[in-house]
């Protein structure tokens, strides 16, 4: 049995993967992959955030009580990748690399240092906070419905 | 149950706290262009020349330190979620001191003026003794984990280094004759150069070269045993070195130890370039460029270093300088100009999106830069190239002296480059900035 840490790991791993294909497509001006490239990136992050601010960062707080502590910083993270995410789809409409690539730069240290702090911290606290439920957990986060 | 406030949200410290220091750095390097650029001929006539002892200087404190200071302030608060008590306040103190002490040091070597190398110590004594106060309270109360294990090692080899220049100090200002100066000048920097300053950098790329390039991690093994191993093997070293230098043992016994330096190092720099092998971003980039020209150049003055010892050229004059240049502007400085030109674009970024966000007038949001708008990729990388070129003619000096002023001529313009990218950066932060305010 997997725990959260190392599945949550592996879909940051993932994103990373379809972060840089994107991005490489979009350095070689190849627009016929970058569009669907970036709906497929931008549904593997948005599923990603799904589960922790839907499921995992609720259920934590209500344990802890911690309300305006580590998750609301990595809530706060998420919502200046989102900004990011829109500025992205707008240089692919306009077909505009350049910007985009400054905007790619700027999303991948904020995504990377992002993951650092879940895998190094904030995981294993949620391992502890949850130690027991963890299948039950991981089965609201399999069927969590597709974001639009 | 552990302790949640780990992750404040006021995480990041004021972006002055670490900036102050990055944009002090090509300052100093600026005026050790100039003392090149005053007198480059007599700079290498050898390591003892008073002129070197203060080029060195403020290359290492005045550019070196200044910048990893800057970057520890602002990493050991992002690593370790431990934030230290007044952040302004105390970056305001280190860097002052910092300043004036490597400037007292540098014009007291350059004068030489004894009194202006006693304030020198003492001046940088508080930058740095206040330093380890502020480090030391960050990472006790850290995780342990192999990042805050290796500042923790970096941060005693700073104390060693500290403890042993004022040793030497004493006996400049003293004008004490004794046969110790060049074993404690070794002993000093060596643990500057490679407990201080690598061990810091080491820490550092396990975090830094998988977050740049989407690499995998270094190996575990690795990452575990490494930093360690290097620290007691310098301290073995030391020991070493100290008893051969009373004749208590063979020269070789502290040769064969410290060659255990250079392979250690050797094994950072190629993990390195394995993982850079096994990136998956591949699009070009400035920072690896630097990485790899550091890297190279690491490899390099060790096995240069080890062809010296084979072959006895130790003893001539221009090897130590050799040694010196690939090391400092061969492996540390790139390094450090590489990871900058990550660093500062994308706290300005964070600064004024952080800024954006909690002014609330998302109604009509001004667009932030990118951080290639901050600082864009065509002037990063050509001052890259600028540099390059200067770090390979300042070698080729050694072997041909006529190529010296070039050389520093380049560097100078290396640095002006430099400065010019980061405070262009940091006048668009203040730019930005005043519209969120106004």
């Amino acid at each position: 049995m997997q725990s959260i840490t190392q599945i949550l790991t592996k879909e940051h791993t993932q994103c990373d993967q379809l972060f840089v294909d994107l991005e490489a497509h979009v350095a070689k001006t190849q627009w016929e992959k970058v569009q669907p490239g970036l709906v497929q990136f931008l549904a593997g992050m948005e599923h990603h955030f799904a589960e922790e601010e839907k499921i995992l960062f609720p259920l934590f707080e209500e344990r802890t009580g911690q309300k305006m502590g580590p998750t609301q910083v990595m809530r706060m993270e998420h919502m200046q990748m989102r900004q990011l995410f829109q500025q992205m789809r707008i240089s692919v409409e306009q077909q505009n690399h350049e910007q985009f690539l400054g905007e790619s730069e700027t999303l991948l240290m904020l995504m990377r240092q992002h993951n650092a702090k879940e895998e190094q911290i904030l995981y294993p606290m949620l391992e502890q906070v949850f130690s027991g439920e963890v299948d039950d957990l991981l089965v609201q986060m399999r069927t969590l419905p597709a974001e639009g | 149950m552990m302790n949640v406030a780990n992750l404040a949200l006021q995480q990041t410290p004021p972006i002055l706290v670490p900036l102050r220091f990055f944009l002090t750095a090509p300052i100093f390097a600026l005026f050790a262009c100039g003392l090149g650029l005053y007198d480059g001929f007599s700079l290498f006539t050898g390591r003892w020349n008073l002129e070197v002892l203060a080029l060195t200087h403020l290359i290492t404190l005045g550019f070196i330190s200044m910048v990893m200071m800057g970057a520890f302030l602002q990493l050991v608060t992002v690593l370790t979620g431990i934030c230290f008590p007044r952040p302004q306040l105390m970056s305001v103190l280190l860097h002052g001191f910092l300043t004036l002490g490597t400037l007292c040091l540098a014009l007291g070597f350059l004068i030489p003026q004894h009194n202006l190398v006693s304030m020198g110590w003492l001046s940088l004594s508080v930058a740095f003794g206040l330093f380890l106060l502020i480090a030391g309270y960050c990472l006790v109360k850290a995780a342990t984990t192999p990042i805050t294990i290796a500042m923790r090692l970096a941060i005693l080899s700073l104390l060693i280094t500290i403890c042993l220049a004022i040793v030497l100090a004493r006996v400049f200002s003293h004008g004490i004759e004794l046969n110790m100066p060049e074993m404690l000048t070794n002993l000093h920097l060596v643990w500057g150069l490679i407990g201080w300053v690598s061990l810091l950098i080491i820490g550092i790329a396990y975090q830094v070269v998988p977050m740049f390039h989407v690499t995998p991690h270094y190996p575990q093994l690795l990452m575990k045993w490494l930093v360690p191993t290097l620290f007691l093997t310098i301290l073995t070293w030391s020991i070493a070195y100290f008893l051969v230098n009373l004749n208590y043992l063979p020269h070789i016994v502290a040769t064969s130890i410290g060659s255990f330096i250079g392979l250690e190092l050797i094994i950072f720099a190629l993990s390195t370039f394995y993982i850079h092998r096994k990136r998956l971003r591949k699009i070009p980039d400035v920072t690896l460029n630097f990485w790899h020209v550091g890297m190279m150049n690491l490899i390099l003055s060790i096995l240069i270093w080890y062809a010296g010892e084979i072959l006895s050229l130790t003893a001539y004059p221009f090897f130590p300088m050799l040694l010196g240049i690939l090391f400092l502007a061969g492996f540390i400085l790139p390094i450090i100009q590489g990871t900058l030109y990550k660093i500062v674009p994308f706290l300005v970024w964070l600064h004024l999106q952080n800024q954006q966000m909690s002014t609330l007038k998302s109604v009509n949001l001004i667009p932030i830069p990118t951080m290639k708008q901050i600082i864009p990729y065509k002037m990063a990388n050509y001052q890259f190239w600028v540099y390059l070129i200067g770090l390979v003619l300042l070698i080729a000096a050694i072997f041909w002296i006529n190529l010296i002023y070039v050389a520093v001529a380049m560097l100078t313009f290396a640095f002006l480059f430099l400065g010019y990218n980061l405070y262009r950066a940091a006048w668009m932060y203040w730019v930005m900035s005043n519209k969120f305010t106004q």
